[in-house]
């Protein structure tokens, strides 16, 4: 039962996150990437054997160890969920960096702007020393 | 045994160049001085490290001496070394220029730490043996590379690093989709485990295999979106546009070939010998994942090469032409690779000296040799383009084709480097892009196939089309005005010049290129080495958990 029900929020979380990394909205879409690799840690620890299983290395000794959710999938997940801070902190301040030098976070009107800068013959290409 | 420490020294030079150039930020003298011994010190560790594994074979190192499979390995192999050690190479020639590139102000606040930390994540994804550690490493790799990407922090470069950013962290978690599901599978992270395991399942009590296809095409999702290979590679031109020239280059020499060195070593080293049963899917055939990856990696290759050619051509940038064109020139290395798929699923031999390595399929070696040599020459020719093209920028303000013309006459050196790694991608014989080129073809007429000959064979061309276009436009004819008034730096162009030179003399000396090639191809292929190196221990490790009982 447990499973099901974690494949049922594990679906929809990944559904959200898709909406919302689709939307013209870059908060959002940062949104949508934070939600999406939530939901890829939580369905890492959905991959520890909810049910209890053979401890990884207790063999001298532990013979009668009882049988226990697999504790490696929970370190990963706080590296990649330490991981995910970072990138999410970062994205946010880029989204705020954006706007400040478009003057809007609408990807719509981000690209438009390329467009205009590229007819106009006038892309900076690429930063030299002297910028 | 004492372990090795110089599998780790490369990681270990890197680590603290990084930590200590961040220390040093008040001082740019004594952090360009840090940054640059740091970087040499790095090449040092790795020349050592190419030494001992050439020397001993391959070397493992098992961190906090946690073994196999239970904490994380670091492995160097004849593979690991080939791609670190002209990673290595052009990753520090493009620090060098870019100290003398990178305004000031820039370098102070966070390029040299920045910098090197990318390098610590390249260096530890070509060197560890553990899957979830290779996730680690390309978030250092990648985090780092997404300040670099934006680091002018202007209006193009906030667009292009946006879209870099969403589209690596969607890839990241889509990674971590991979690895728990393959570990909840296999049941193990550890790769030479996994390889183990793999090879034969029930001893090892695992019940089915099915989801490891599915699961490996996740991954290589992710692996082709680092590479960039069509149809994941439309991030590529504006990164590569709005980085700084050094950042372009490394990221185009290096970073690019971390994701092909993932694809080589778990799709050959560790997938390979799974035995999914036959492909129950239409168009394909045989068993196992490279009889699904073969065709799906030749038909990606040719519309990477088509594909980036055609948009190569007609780009009035210089910046942008190379971007497309390393599109295409990854093409070029997939190319093989899908060919050695095929080898190893049909089991073609291929003539001496690809066919003497015992136990594999020669065109499997002949395959992985011609995506290593083709890897390296893309690495250096590549490299110098952007570094020429980033101190053509720097002398006469624009890398805009129409606005230039006539360089061959105000800046002749740097033209000339820019022509020597420009017919180094086009495989003009001795360079080293010659050599690459011969053994895709090779490849292909071992392989019999007429679709890899043809696909390869418009690439040629194109390539050749897209560089004499920039050569004429911008290098021939008459200076152009800000062409005339053209100031070159000299450091910038003396690294150029060096890395256009290791595109003719890694070509004229190549017997020793291709031997080391060679036998990074068989360690590639080498499963049963490469676990045997590792070790992972094998009284207990059957009964780890993991698994969905």
């Amino acid at each position: 039962m447990t499973e099901v029900v974690l494949a049922a929020v594990l679906g929809f979380l990944f559904a959200v996150g898709t909406f919302l990394v689709l939307r013209r909205d870059v908060v959002r879409v940062v949104w949508g990437v934070s939600i999406i690799s939530q939901a890829a840690n939580v369905y890492l620890i959905t991959m520890s054997s909810l049910g209890g299983a053979a401890v990884p290395f207790v063999s001298a000794g532990g013979a009668d160890a009882p049988a226990t959710v697999d504790p490696l999938v929970q370190a990963l997940v706080l590296t990649a969920i330490v991981i995910g801070f970072g990138t999410t902190a970062f994205a946010l301040v880029l989204t705020y960096r954006t706007y400040e030098e478009h003057g809007t976070i609408d990807m719509l009107e981000l690209a438009d702007g390329t467009e205009e800068a590229e007819t106009n013959g006038a892309v900076a290409t690429d930063g030299g020393a002297d910028e | 045994m004492s372990p090795p420490v110089a599998v780790i020294a490369p990681l270990l030079v890197v680590l603290f160049t990084a930590i200590l150039t961040a220390v040093a930020h008040r001082s740019l003298r004594v952090q360009r001085a840090l940054s640059v011994l740091g970087g040499v010190a790095y090449l040092g560790a790795v020349a050592y490290l190419f030494a001992r594994v050439k020397a001993e074979g391959t070397l493992v190192y098992q961190l906090a001496d946690w073994r196999a499979p239970y904490g994380v390995t670091i492995v160097a192999d004849d593979l690991s070394v080939f791609m670190l050690a002209f990673g290595s190479f052009v990753g520090v020639a493009a620090l060098a220029f870019a100290v003398v590139y990178v305004d000031e102000v820039g370098q102070r606040v966070s390029f040299h730490p920045l910098y090197h930390f990318m390098l610590v994540g390249v260096t530890g994804s070509f060197l560890t043996g553990d899957i979830f550690n290779l996730f680690v490493w390309f978030e250092v790799m990648l985090m780092s590379s997404y300040v670099l990407v934006v680091f002018y922090s202007g209006a193009e470069h906030t667009r292009a690093a946006l879209q870099y950013v969403v589209l690596n962290l969607v890839g990241s978690a889509l990674m971590l989709v991979a690895i728990g599901g393959l570990y909840a599978t296999v049941g193990t992270l550890n790769m030479a485990d996994m390889a183990r395991r793999l090879a034969d399942p029930a001893a090892f009590g695992i019940t089915t295999l099915a989801p490891v296809l599915g699961l490996s095409v996740v991954l290589f999702v992710v692996f082709a979106l680092k590479a960039g290979i069509v149809p994941f590679h439309w991030w590529v031109p504006a990164a590569y546009r709005a980085a700084p020239a050094p950042v372009s280059a490394a990221l185009a020499g290096v970073v690019k070939k971390v994701g092909i060195y993932a694809i080589i070593r778990l799709y050959f080293t560790v997938f390979a010998p799974a035995d999914l049963g036959e492909l129950a899917l239409p168009g394909f055939s045989g068993s196992g994942p490279l009889a699904y990856f073969g065709p799906v990696l030749l038909v990606m290759a040719i519309a990477s090469i088509l594909l980036g050619g055609v948009a190569a051509v007609n780009r009035d940038d210089i910046d942008d032409l190379l971007a497309y064109s390393s599109v295409g020139q990854v093409g070029f290395i997939v190319l093989p690779l899908a060919l050695a798929a095929f080898g190893i699923v049909a089991g073609v031999d291929a003539p001496a000296p690809y066919g003497d390595v015992a136990g594999v399929s020669g065109l499997a070696v002949l395959g992985v040799t011609a995506a290593l040599v083709y890897s390296l020459n893309h690495g250096l020719a590549k490299s110098a383009l952007f570094l020429a093209s980033g101190a053509i920028y720097d002398a006469t303000g624009t890398s805009r084709l129409d606005r230039l013309g006539g360089l061959a006459e105000r800046a002749p050196v740097l033209s000339g480097g820019f022509f020597v790694a420009a017919i180094g991608l086009v495989g003009i014989p001795p360079l080293i892009g010659f050599f690459g080129k011969f053994l895709v073809f090779d490849a292909a007429a071992v392989a019999g196939s007429e679709l890899a000959l043809g696909g390869a064979l418009a690439g040629a061309i194109l390539t050749i089309t897209y560089v004499t276009r920039a050569w004429n436009r911008g290098f021939w004819g008459t200076p152009t005005e800000v062409v005339d008034a053209t100031r070159t730096n000299r450091t910038q162009v003396a690294v150029v010049v060096v890395l256009a030179i290791a595109v003719v003399g890694v070509g004229v000396a190549f017997d020793p290129v291709l031997e080391a090639a060679i036998e990074g191809a068989a360690a590639a292929l080498d499963t049963q080495g490469y676990v045997d190196a590792v070790n992972p221990d094998t009284t207990t490790s059957a009964t780890s958990g993991g698994g969905h009982a």
